[in-house]
C-alpha cells in the first residue's frame, strides 16, 4: 500500500493529546524474566539497543540478545529455525518485505498491544505491518525512501564546474535526474581513489534498487496478475544505468558485493560523490567522530527517471513469536523499543519516526532553525516520501529477488546484455509464479 | 519360555540405536524430503508427495549443473596444487635436523583456524577497495584496482588460493607422517647402486608415499566438495554465480528461498560426485598397495 505521511499526521494530529500518558507508559514488572531477541544488526541501530539496559531496569527482565545480522541474514536464520521448530525466542526484527513469508511464526499484536497505544502510530504504517488481518509487528520507523547524500565541496569548485560544462553541455549542480547523476558520477570518478557513486549490488537490495528505476522509468515489476513485467524496454533502460557506471568504473568494482553497512561506510570514508541511501543514516554521515564527509554532506530528494520520481520503500519494526513463554513480557519490550522516547533519541540519527508525536517534535525542531543540516534532511525526507511505494506483499516476493539479482548481476560485470539478463530472470520468476499458483 | 536376544545383538544395540538416530533417520527423512515440495516457512509442505519431480528439475537445470561443473573443476585443482605444496614442504621437513617440532607445530596453524575467519581474512585481502593486496600493488605504483573477489577467475583464484592456504599442511602433515614410516635401507641400497636423488624419489620414496597421498586425497576430497564456509564468506557464489559452487547453491536454495525439499534433493545427486571421487581414491590406494606388496 501507499503510505502517506501527510494524510496520516493529518487524521491523528487530534490523538496528540494522548501522548503524554504514552510518555509515562507502564511497561509492567517482569522481574526473572529473560526476553530472547533476534535483532537488525547495523551502526545505525546501536542507539537504540543501548536503551534496552532502561527497559531492563524498569521491568526487571533481563534481555539476551542470540543475534545481530543484516534482514537477509536473519531471515535465513529465521527460516532455519522455523524448520527446526526453535522459535521459542521472544522478539525479532521484521520487514514488509519479509513478514509474508513468515506464516504462524509471529502473533497477532492487536491482543497484546493496547488499543490506546496503537492509536500513537502513524496509521498507514499500522495497516502495512498488518498481514491478512493480523498485526505482525509494530513498526520502528516510517516507510522510509532514500534520498541523496552528496559531497558539497563538489559543487562549489568553480574549475569542475567549468570541466563539466566544457564536457556535458549543462551547469553542474546537485542532480535532478538519474541521467545527471550517472553524468556526474562519471565526471567525478577518480579510480581507485574516487568514485563517483555506489550502489548495493546483491541480494534484495540490488532488486530494490532496479526495482526503484524500472518504476522511475515508467515499467512495472510484476503486472496484476502478477506475471513479470520487468522485462520490459524501461527495464532495460534501468538495468542500463547499472551497467553503464560499472563500466566506466564510475563504482568500486566490488560494488555487487556491496549491501547496507558497506554502501555507508564508503560514503562516510569521504569517497563517494554521490550516495542514495536510507534516512538512518543522517546522523552517522554527519559525525565528525565516525564520517571522515561530515561537514560536507548535503542531503537532496531522490532523482528523477524519465518517467516519475519513485522511492522503494521499507517499513522495519519488532516482532513477538507465538512460542515465547512470556508473550506479554515480550509485547512491553516492542512496545518500549517503539515507544516515543526510542523514537525521538533514533530520529536525532536520522530514522523517520512512525509515531505521530515525534514527527511533531521533529518538524517543530526543524523549523526553528537551530541546525541546518537536521533541517536539510528532513525536509528532503519528508519530499522523498511522497513517491514512496512498497513491494508487492507477496510471500514470494524475496524469493523472486533471489532469482532476479543474480542475473542483473551478470548484466552488470558484463557476462549478459540488459535485455537477456531480464528475460532469463523474467522466465524463472514466471515459474515461480505458476508453481506458487497464480496463474 | 521367553527368548532370549543374542548377546553379540545385545551388545551392539546401543551402537545401532546411536547410529540410527544420528545418521541412518536424517538421511531417510532428507531422502524422502527430496520427494515433496518441503518449504521451511510451510512445514505442512512436508507431506505432499510430488514424485522425481524435484530430480527431474534439477536434471534440466543448467545452473545446478555449472556449479557441479564448477565444483569438479575446483576440487582437482585444489587437491593437486594441496598435494603438490604439501609433498614439497614435507620433504624440506623431512630435511630438517634442528627445530623440526616446532616447524611441525607451525605448520599446523592454518589448520587450527576456522573456515569462516580464514573466509574473512581473505575477504579483506583480496577486497577490491581496501584489501592489503591492492594497496601493495598500489603502493609499488600499480594505479588498477583489481577486482578480485569480482572477476570470475580472480574470484576463483581466490578462493583456491584461501582453500590451499588453509588446507596444504593436512597433506604435509599426513606425507611426513609417511616419510617418517619410511624404511632407510632401500634408499641406501640405491644410493650404492648409483641412483640419483631424482631417481631414488620416483622409484622408492613416491610410491612408497602414495598410499599415504591417497588416503590424503579421500579425506580432502570429501572436505573440499564441501567447502562452503569459505567461498560463501567470500563472495556468497556471486557476482552473477561466477563461484557458485554446489553448496552454495543448496544452501541458498535451502535456507534464502526455503526450498529444502529441492535443496536435499540437489545433495543426493551431488552426493554421487563424493562417492565418485572416493571410489577412484580408493582404487588407486588398492593399487598402490598392491605395488608395495601390501595386500589390495
Amino acid at each position: 500500500m501507499k503510505p502517506n505521511i501527510y494524510n496520516g499526521l493529518a487524521v491523528t494530529t487530534a490523538l496528540v493529546a494522548v501522548m503524554d500518558s504514552a510518555a509515562a507508559q507502564d511497561y509492567g514488572s517482569y522481574p526473572g524474566v529473560t526476553i530472547e531477541a533476534k535483532f537488525i544488526g547495523g551502526q545505525q541501530y546501536e542507539g537504540l539497543y543501548g536503551r534496552i539496559a532502561d527497559w531492563e531496569a524498569l521491568t526487571g527482565a533481563t534481555v539476551n540478545i542470540l543475534s545481530k545480522k543484516s534482514h537477509f541474514e536473519i531471515d535465513r536464520e529465521i527460516k532455519s529455525d522455523m524448520a527446526a521448530g526453535t522459535t521459542d525466542w521472544c522478539v525479532g526484527s521484521n520487514h514488509i518485505s519479509f513478514a509474508p513469508q513468515y506464516e504462524g511464526l509471529y502473533v497477532d499484536l492487536n491482543s497484546l498491544v493496547p488499543a490506546e497505544v496503537l492509536a500513537e502510530f502513524v496509521p498507514g504504517n499500522i495497516d502495512a505491518s498488518t498481514v491478512g488481518g493480523e498485526l505482525l509487528m509494530l513498526p520502528r520507523a516510517q516507510f522510509d525512501v532514500s534520498v541523496l547524500y552528496y559531497l558539497k565541496s563538489n559543487y562549489t569548485d568553480a574549475d569542475k564546474a567549468a570541466a563539466f560544462k566544457a564536457e556535458y553541455g549543462y551547469d553542474l549542480a546537485v542532480p535532478e535526474t538519474w541521467n545527471q547523476v550517472k553524468d556526474q558520477a562519471i565526471f567525478f570518478s577518480d579510480p581507485p581513489n574516487f568514485y563517483g557513486t555506489q550502489y548495493a549490488g546483491k541480494d534484495e537490495g540490488v532488486v530494490g534498487r532496479f526495482y526503484e528505476m524500472l518504476v522511475a522509468e515508467g515499467g512495472q515489476y510484476l503486472n496484476d496478475d502478477y506475471t513479470p513485467a520487468f522485462n520490459s524496454e524501461a527495464g532495460v533502460r534501468a538495468l542500463q544505468w547499472f551497467v553503464d557506471l560499472y563500466e566506466a568504473q564510475a563504482v568500486p568494482a566490488g560494488t555487487t558485493s556491496y549491501v547496507w553497512d558497506d554502501l555507508g561506510q564508503g560514503f562516510a570514508s569521504g569517497s563517494i560523490a554521490l550516495n542514495l541511501d536510507w534516512p538512518g543514516w543522517a546522523g552517522f554521515f554527519n559525525d565528525p567522530e565516525k564520517s571522515k564527509a561530515s561537514g560536507n554532506v548535503g542531503v537532496a530528494v531522490q532523482p528523477m527517471g524519465s518517467a516519475a520520481r519513485t522511492g522503494w520503500a521499507g517499513l522495519h519494526g519488532f516482532s513477538v513469536t507465538n512460542d515465547c513463554a512470556d508473550k506479554e513480557a515480550a509485547a512491553s519490550l516492542v512496545m518500549f523499543l517503539t515507544s516515543e522516547e526510542s523514537q525521538l533519541a533514533e530520529s536525532s540519527g536520522g530514522s523517520l519516526p512512525s509515531r505521530t508525536a515525534v514527527w511533531e517534535a521533529n518538524l517543530e525542531a526543524a523549523s526553528n532553525g537551530d541546525d541546518p543540516y537536521r533541517a536539510e534532511s528532513l525536509a528532503a525526507f519528508a519530499e522523498g516520501a511522497k513517491y514512496a511505494f512498497a513491494v508487492p506483499a507477496i510471500p514470494e516476493w524475496v524469493e523472486t529477488t533471489n532469482i532476479v539479482f543474480p542475473e542483473l548481476q551478470a548484466a552488470i560485470v558484463g557476462d549478459k546484455t540488459a535485455k537477456q539478463a531480464l528475460d532469463d530472470a523474467a522466465a524463472a520468476v514466471d515459474e515461480l509464479m505458476q508453481d506458487a499458483g497464480y496463474y | 519360555m521367553r527368548r532370549r536376544l543374542p548377546e553379540w545383538f545385545v551388545l551392539l544395540l546401543p551402537a545401532f540405536v546411536v547410529v540410527a538416530a544420528v545418521v541412518l533417520i536424517p538421511l531417510l527423512f532428507s531422502l524422502y524430503s527430496s520427494f515433496t515440495p518441503y518449504k521451511l516457512t510451510r512445514p505442512s509442505t512436508l507431506w505432499t508427495w510430488i514424485g522425481e519431480r524435484n530430480y527431474e528439475r534439477i536434471l534440466t537445470d543448467w545452473k545446478f549443473w555449472a556449479a557441479f561443473g564448477r565444483t569438479v573443476l575446483f576440487l582437482t585443482i585444489a587437491l593437486n596444487l594441496e598435494l603438490l605444496f604439501g609433498l614439497g614442504i614435507a620433504l624440506m621437513v623431512n630435511k630438517v635436523t634442528r627445530g623440526q617440532r616446532t616447524l611441525r607445530t607451525v605448520l599446523m596453524f592454518p589448520m587450527m583456524f576456522s573456515p569462516i575467519l580464514v573466509g574473512f581474512q581473505f575477504k579483506f585481502i583480496f577486497n577490491d577497495n581496501v584489501g592489503l593486496v591492492n594497496n601493495v600493488l598500489q603502493s609499488l605504483g600499480s594505479d588498477a584496482a583489481l577486482p578480485w573477489l569480482v572477476d570470475g577467475n580472480l574470484a576463483m583464484f581466490s578462493i583456491l588460493f584461501a582453500e590451499i592456504w588453509m588446507s596444504t599442511s593436512v597433506f604435509a602433515i599426513l606425507i611426513l607422517a609417511g616419510l617418517f614410516a619410511m624404511p632407510r635401507d632401500p634408499l641406501e641400497a640405491a644410493k650404492v647402486d648409483g641412483c640419483t636423488p631424482w631417481q631414488s624419489f620416483r622409484h622408492i620414496t613416491l610410491p612408497f608415499l602414495m598410499p599415504f597421498i591417497y588416503i590424503a586425497m579421500t579425506i580432502r576430497s570429501l572436505d573440499v566438495a564441501r567447502a562452503y564456509d569459505i567461498v560463501q564468506i567470500m563472495t556468497g557464489g556471486g557476482p552473477a554465480r561466477r563461484t557458485e559452487l554446489l553448496w552454495t547453491l543448496m544452501s541458498r536454495t535451502g535456507y534464502v528461498d526455503a526450498k529444502m525439499g529441492l535443496a536435499n534433493a540437489m545433495g543426493y545427486v551431488s552426493i554421487l560426485l563424493s562417492i565418485a571421487f572416493t571410489i577412484f581414491f580408493f582404487r588407486k590406494l588398492s593399487a598402490a598397495r598392491a605395488e608395495l606388496g601390501m595386500g589390495g
